[in-house]
């Protein structure tokens, strides 16, 4: 896969149930929204109502927090179907889920577990993925994710491990650029060379939140707003990446829609800042890939 | 590798659902190599293996904790904070989380809670975890447009009697031994709460424009809702009605509830037939 095979959308916001009313009745000026692909693989009711209102503005990119892709366990084909009728429906311009696993033996631990880095784990990992793309009939994105533990049998540090699944499973990569900050400070390793050691190529989509300091680690918690150190990561990210869609994510003490859409609009600026003004605009991809981005998603 | 992965996850998964914290359930994995828990994770002078692995605990507990209080705040209301804690420690211990959604992380509180010794303090409290939950499931049940007055209007009053009305699928008849509705509707205005009435009742849930609503309704009427959903022709849900007027009209009393059930979206619309193939 590469890049281009993926429309550039801008600069975007995860959609939260606090906002669903404000971004049905005002149609907020950002240029695209995530869904918690989880949130919405319901029988029926308001949230549905909501994707399908909010979908015919702006383009809808669905991630997921279950698919548990470094379980041991087989891979959920319920879970999987649900996920592809999902996208059926609400058409999103790509689909997403984290180098993690949740759960193990048929439970869910609703969390996001780091993998040993390992050669056998980027094998087990890959396979899974690439049999989910068969059955989604498209390339996923995976995420890094921000972890509090390392094991001892890894062997590999865990930019090369991203690089190794993606590389393997052909996939592309959604890069977190707190998450990156978060799990650099709790095992201590330098964010900068995360950054410039994943293969441009994949990173399709950035991940922007805030999280929580404790003192001995971080916790990514989204509750706070973006750091400046972040920010930092992301500017050198856009250098090196170029035309990578960037999101926004707050799911604790969520503020007013603004505060979202504000933080959005710094992404913006610092991509403009670096690639020129008016790069950021939605559907103007990098200078590569200048063709028309997105045709199937155009805004209404 | 020195450890099967899922023999890892397996380790990690034991030790972030100890009920009691990740050192009390070290205690138990008495198959752990020499080298124990730092043996696999990583460890060091900032945090320990096992201070580690406790964040995630923390994380697994407080998450769901939390979204264990925003579907039952009422029952965690007439609780108290350190019950529902603790309650919600056993009940994770009982009935772990199996689904992708935390959607469904609570559908069997109500039953863990029927047998569980809080009852001792506040005997109706499975029902009004119960009351809480169908919010909760009808709030996310399947869509169908409901049956609207004017379409009712529309069916020849000849046609009536034959009618095989459907209830609407975002709907739950809860039969209660309690009267909870009355608990919900208190904690829901920040009131206090009293014990309520040890009396049967019969709560309908429903939605209505994406919106939940529920409702105590007599014996009369949850029998003849629930006479509808068996498929029952208009007739047999009438004379139920007629029968139970009590003196009252039989006609007046048809006609009131059914126009409730209309505006209230309880009815859905015929489901379409498909045309035969030729």
């Amino acid at each position: 896969m590469k890049r281009s095979d993926f429309p550039f959308l801008g600069f975007g916001v995860g959609l939260r149930r606090p906002h669903y009313g404000h971004v049905i009745e005002n149609h907020p000026r950002v240029d695209w929204f995530e869904v918690i692909s989880e949130n919405f693989m319901v029988p029926g009711g308001r949230p549905l109502e909501v994707l399908e209102a909010v979908r015919e503005r702006y383009p809808i990119v669905m991630h997921g927090v279950s698919m548990s892709i470094g379980s041991a366990d087989p891979l959920d084909r319920n879970y999987l179907r649900d996920l592809k009728a999902l996208a059926r429906r609400c058409k999103p311009a790509w689909i997403s889920d984290h180098l993690c696993w949740t759960g193990v033996g048929g439970r869910n631990l609703h969390d996001l577990l780091p993998l040993p880095y390992t050669r056998e784990v980027v094998d087990h990992v890959a396979a899974r993925i690439r049999r989910v793309q068969d059955l989604l009939e498209r390339r996923i994105l995976i995420e890094n994710v921000s972890s509090y533990l390392g094991f001892v049998s890894s062997t590999m540090t865990e930019w090369e491990f991203l690089t190794a699944v993606a590389d393997e499973a052909d996939c592309g990569i959604l890069l977190d650029i707190n998450n990156i900050f978060v799990s650099a400070f709790n095992h201590g390793f330098e964010a900068g060379k995360y950054i410039d050691a994943v293969p441009a190529e994949r990173v399709v989509q950035y991940h922007l939140a805030g999280h929580s300091d404790h003192g001995a680690y971080l916790l990514d918690t989204h509750d706070h707003p973006v750091r400046d150190e972040v920010w930092t990561l992301y500017e050198r990210a856009v250098r090196r990446f170029g035309a990578v869609s960037a999101l926004v994510e707050w799911d604790d003490h969520i503020p007013e829609f603004g505060v979202l859409a504000e933080t959005a609009g710094r992404a913006r600026s610092i991509y403009e800042s670096v690639r020129g003004a008016g790069a950021g605009r939605y559907g103007v991809s990098s200078e590569r890939d200048r063709e028309p981005a997105l045709q199937a998603h155009h805004r209404a | 590798m020195a450890f099967p992965l899922k023999e890892i996850e397996s380790l990690l998964y034991r030790l972030i659902t100890a009920p009691n914290g990740v050192a009390e359930g070290l205690l138990a994995e008495r198959n752990l190599s020499p080298g124990g828990l730092g043996a696999i994770v990583r460890g060091d002078a900032r945090l320990s293996a096992a201070e580690r692995v406790d964040i995630y605990a923390n994380m697994y507990f407080y998450r769901l904790l939390e979204v264990l209080k925003e579907d039952f705040p009422a029952t965690a209301a007439v609780l108290g904070a350190d019950n529902f804690h603790n309650l919600v420690t056993g009940y994770l211990a009982e009935y772990p989380p199996t689904e992708p959604s935390v959607m469904y992380v609570g559908c069997h509180l109500a039953a863990y809670l029927r047998d569980h010794p809080l009852r001792n303090a506040a005997p109706y409290i499975a029902d009004l975890a119960r009351l809480e939950r169908a919010l909760v499931d009808v709030f996310h049940a399947p869509d169908a447009p409901a049956l609207e007055a004017g379409q009712m209007r529309a069916i020849s009053p000849e046609d009536w009697p034959a009618l095989r009305l459907r209830t609407h699928p975002a709907h739950a008849i809860l039969d209660l031994e309690w009267r909870v509705a009355a608990v919900l509707e208190a904690v829901e205005q920040g009131k206090e709460s009293n014990e309520p009435a040890h009396e049967t009742s019969w709560v309908l849930v429903w939605r209505r424009n994406s919106r939940v609503f529920y409702r105590e309704i007599d014996a009369v009427e949850s029998a003849a809702l629930e006479r509808l959903e068996t498929g029952a022709a208009f007739r047999q849900v009438c004379d139920l009605i007629a029968a139970g007027a009590a003196g009252a009209d039989p006609v007046i009393e048809i006609n009131r509830r059914l126009e409730r059930w209309l505006s209230d979206g309880i009815l859905a619309q015929p489901a379409r037939r498909r045309a035969p193939r030729k």
